[in-house]
């Protein structure tokens, strides 16, 4: 038996679990920021599978390649650039409407 | 057991423990410091997988510049400290079964699935290599995630800017 470090599955099931949690918090939030709290949740998720599958892969074994880390880079970057947009558009909600609940923005709905 | 897993261990506990946080605590701003606490975890699994570059950056813009901005954020809105949320079973409802199928189709998957894996990696540092792949396979992804920085933040300052009413302009010149 492998020791925990060495256990793929562990972090597979630490990545589902936080997915889970993710989806969790962005759909029963009734506030953009927590909405955005769990897209994060949901964006780390798959960051950290991609580094997991980076070191565990047998492909690695024969010749060191890193494209799960660069993914993972990729994916911090995008969360960056959310972040900055997304709380803009807070901002912008919260002083037109004095609230931040996702509900009360609905003038687009048909 | 190593040092090693005692830390994987302890790091996977803690993301666990903080993401249930992070979806279930009714305060906001507790809600906030529990996901600093998650992608502190995250980094340090980030670690014990060898991706040391990856840890840095983790820290770098997550704990450093994400959680400060979702912090500000909620500091900006009023009303942080008061539970606005009487409904709560009803609210977690069905999110809570969906995610609860969801996680359990991936367990499924996860316990099914056969990966070619490597047995004992060896855990080398990865800067340089991650360093020589941005230059040359993904140089061009590079250069297009760079110009997507720079249009989401230009973006991000057009939203945030405070809107001026163009009467206030045409009195301004009526009273000179």
């Amino acid at each position: 038996m492998n020791g925990l470090a060495n256990n793929f599955s562990f972090y597979l099931i630490i990545s589902a679990i936080m997915f889970a949690f993710g989806v969790v918090t962005a759909l029963s939030r009734k506030n953009a920021i927590g909405i955005f709290m769990g897209v994060e949740l949901i964006l780390n998720a798959a960051a950290l599978n991609f580094v997991a599958v980076r070191l565990f892969q047998a492909k690695a074994a024969l010749s060191p390649t890193q494209d799960g880390a660069v993914f993972a880079l990729f994916i911090i970057i995008m969360a960056a650039i959310e972040a900055a947009v997304a709380l803009a558009i807070v901002l912008r909600m919260f002083s037109i409407k004095r609230s931040i609940d996702p509900d009360k923005m609905a003038r687009l709905r048909g | 057991m190593q040092i090693i897993d005692i830390f994987a261990l302890v790091a996977g506990l803690l993301a666990v423990l903080s993401s249930s946080l992070v979806a279930f605590h009714p305060n906001i701003l507790y809600a906030a410091i529990a996901l600093t606490f998650s992608l502190l975890s995250v980094a340090g699994l980030y670690a014990v997988l060898g991706a040391d570059f990856i840890a840095g950056v983790q820290l770098i813009i997550y704990v450093g510049g994400i959680i400060v901005v979702i912090l500000f954020a909620i500091m900006m809105s009023e009303n942080i400290y008061r539970a606005r949320f009487v409904d709560n079973a009803k609210r977690f409802l069905a999110p809570l079964i969906f995610c609860g199928l969801l996680f359990f189709v991936l367990m499924k998957l996860i316990s099914k699935a056969s990966f070619p894996l490597v047995q004992n990696p060896q855990r080398l540092p990865i800067s340089d290599a991650i360093g020589q792949a941005l230059t040359t396979a993904y140089a061009l992804p590079f250069e297009y995630i760079a110009l997507l920085l720079l249009a989401g933040l230009v973006g991000a300052v057009i939203i945030a800017r405070p809107e001026y009413k163009e009467t206030h302009y045409e009195d301004d010149g009526a009273s000179k």
